[in-house]
């Protein structure tokens, strides 16, 4: 008997002016689960959660989200999925309870706006305005507005990249109860150690297919390395450098 | 296949998100004082400096002078020129390049909110700036009250509606906010200065005086002179106008992008 999936991709394939970013990419991602995307860079990760997310439209292949279609049950999706993007900005004029505020009234159940800022350790920078928090602090209130909604499934789209490393435990906790609530995460990360922490299936990418998918140990092993890094070097033959995605 | 969740429906924001929206595009304009200012003060600006050359010339029979006729037609069509020229384009832009309206575009508000509460925001601008025009006018310079206040009414609506719609051209063509803010200054300079909005259009060259009531400042200033002094209101000060909306409403469908 195998579990509910909350999202089936079958075949996605995408390309931009001739240049094929996504090359048939198959993934079954159970409910519940938090599912890792790794890959150098260029390897199709954003374009698949944002094909996924329906952000964009695949050239071929299919999406199965919650049993929607991304494009045509687009405002069906919005409900229950969050997504927190690699490059967008929020409005930066105004402050963190504001930016709160004003995500959550998109959502008929929403969190409340101190819980939203709890989640992420940003109540005390409530009053604070968008353009002067720090990269660390805006990426988490960019994670919190992802979660405002309660969703039953999250994107998260290189969510510590760029922060020291009291932030990324924080963001870690945050996620670790976020599976305990049952949401499914599906996350894009460069950074190894926080994929084996938290994910308990990864898709290893590389020029837009899938190389290899299964638990972050069946990866290691798979590559008879001794870690999740020496697995990534080994089997897409690339170095990982700190803040390449940055 | 995932299974199909039934317990999950559309919902489009309601009128509280509505209204959170707005006020927060209100906010973000109130902490930009450039934007907030600038569209109230230089229209204020011209006004101080050319008011009392013109207040005492007499112009036909009805008491108006070149105040009704010159400055305050120019004074109005500025405020809206500015906001719809370069506040509205600027803001979308901005929003667009960083990614604002694309990340609503993923929550169940949809852009066209953000776009329609820019308009409301600035649609208020637009009125505080005619209300702190009006009150000058009428304290400190002794204007004679309009003709028809309905006339001008709608004219002003129409000024409102074409400067704006110059604005979404821009937002709709410019592919950067430099670019926007460019284009917006270019244009808002440039018809202003064949408007008349650097004094009066009389003392440009003979062919541009020609051109200038063709195009949208020169045309709602004729407009506004036309309908405050109730003087005839000729199609040519109507034509320009509805030109440009018309004009913004097909190339906005045409080119403009949400990301």
């Amino acid at each position: 008997m195998t579990k509910e999936l909350a999202i089936e991709t079958t075949n996605l394939r995408k390309s931009y002016k001739g240049r094929t970013v996504v090359d048939g990419i198959s993934l079954d991602i159970e409910r519940g689960a938090t599912f890792g995307i790794l890959g150098p860079n260029g390897a199709g990760k954003t374009t698949t959660v944002e094909m996924i997310g329906g952000l964009r439209k695949p050239d071929s292949g299919a999406v199965s989200v919650l049993g929607l279609h991304p494009i045509r049950d687009r405002s069906r999706l919005r409900q229950v999925l969050g997504i927190q993007l690699q490059s967008a900005l929020l409005h930066d004029a105004l402050t963190a309870k504001e930016l709160v505020d004003l995500y959550r009234s998109f959502y008929p159940n929403p969190r409340s706006t101190k819980e939203t800022l709890g989640l992420v350790h940003l109540n005390e920078q409530r009053n604070t305005k968008f353009q002067k928090l720090s990269g660390g602090q805006q990426q988490r209130l960019s994670v919190a507005l992802a979660l405002v909604g309660r969703p039953e499934i999250v994107i998260l789209d290189e969510i510590t990249t760029g922060l020291d490393p009291t932030a990324r435990r924080r963001i870690w906790a945050t996620l670790e109860s976020l599976r305990d609530e049952g949401v499914t995460v599906l996350m894009v990360s460069h950074a190894m150690d926080e994929v084996e922490r938290l994910c308990d299936r990864v898709a290893l990418l590389k020029d837009g297919r899938v190389l290899a998918e299964d638990t972050p140990a069946g990866i290691t092993q798979m590559a008879e390395a001794t870690n999740l890094e020496e697995a990534f070097v080994s089997l897409t033959g690339t170095e990982i450098f700190e803040g390449e995605a940055a | 296949m995932t299974t199909t969740q039934s317990h999950i429906t559309a919902r489009r924001p309601g009128p509280r998100s509505w209204g959170i929206l707005i006020k927060s595009e209100a906010k973000t304009l109130a902490r930009d004082y450039a934007s907030l200012l600038l569209p109230l003060g230089l229209p204020l600006l011209v006004l101080l400096t050319s008011a009392s050359m013109a207040s005492s010339e007499a112009i036909g029979t009805d008491g108006f002078t070149a105040f009704e006729f010159y400055v305050l037609p120019i004074v109005l069509t500025m405020v809206f020129a500015y906001i719809g020229m370069l506040n509205m384009p600027t803001y979308l832009s901005y929003y667009r390049k960083s990614g604002i309206l694309r990340r609503l575009g993923a929550t169940p508000a949809s852009p066209m909110m953000v776009l329609v509460s820019q308009i409301v925001v600035n649609a208020l601008l637009s009125l505080i700036g005619i209300a702190l025009a009006l009150s000058v006018s009428f304290v400190f310079f002794d204007a004679v009250a309009p003709a028809s206040a309905l006339a001008v009414a709608g004219a002003i609506l129409l000024v409102m509606v074409s400067m704006y719609g110059i604005g979404m051209i821009i937002a709709s063509l410019a592919p950067t906010m430099n670019a926007a803010i460019a284009l917006g200054i270019i244009l808002f300079l440039g018809l202003g200065a064949l408007g008349g909005m650097f004094g009066g259009r009389s003392i440009l060259p003979e062919p541009l005086q020609e051109v200038s009531q063709y195009l949208p400042f020169g045309a709602a200033s004729d407009l506004l002179a036309a309908t405050w002094t109730g003087q005839p209101v000729e199609p040519t000060m109507i034509i320009p106008l509805v030109v440009a909306a018309g004009a913004s409403v097909l190339i906005s469908l045409a080119f403009f992008r949400w990301e």
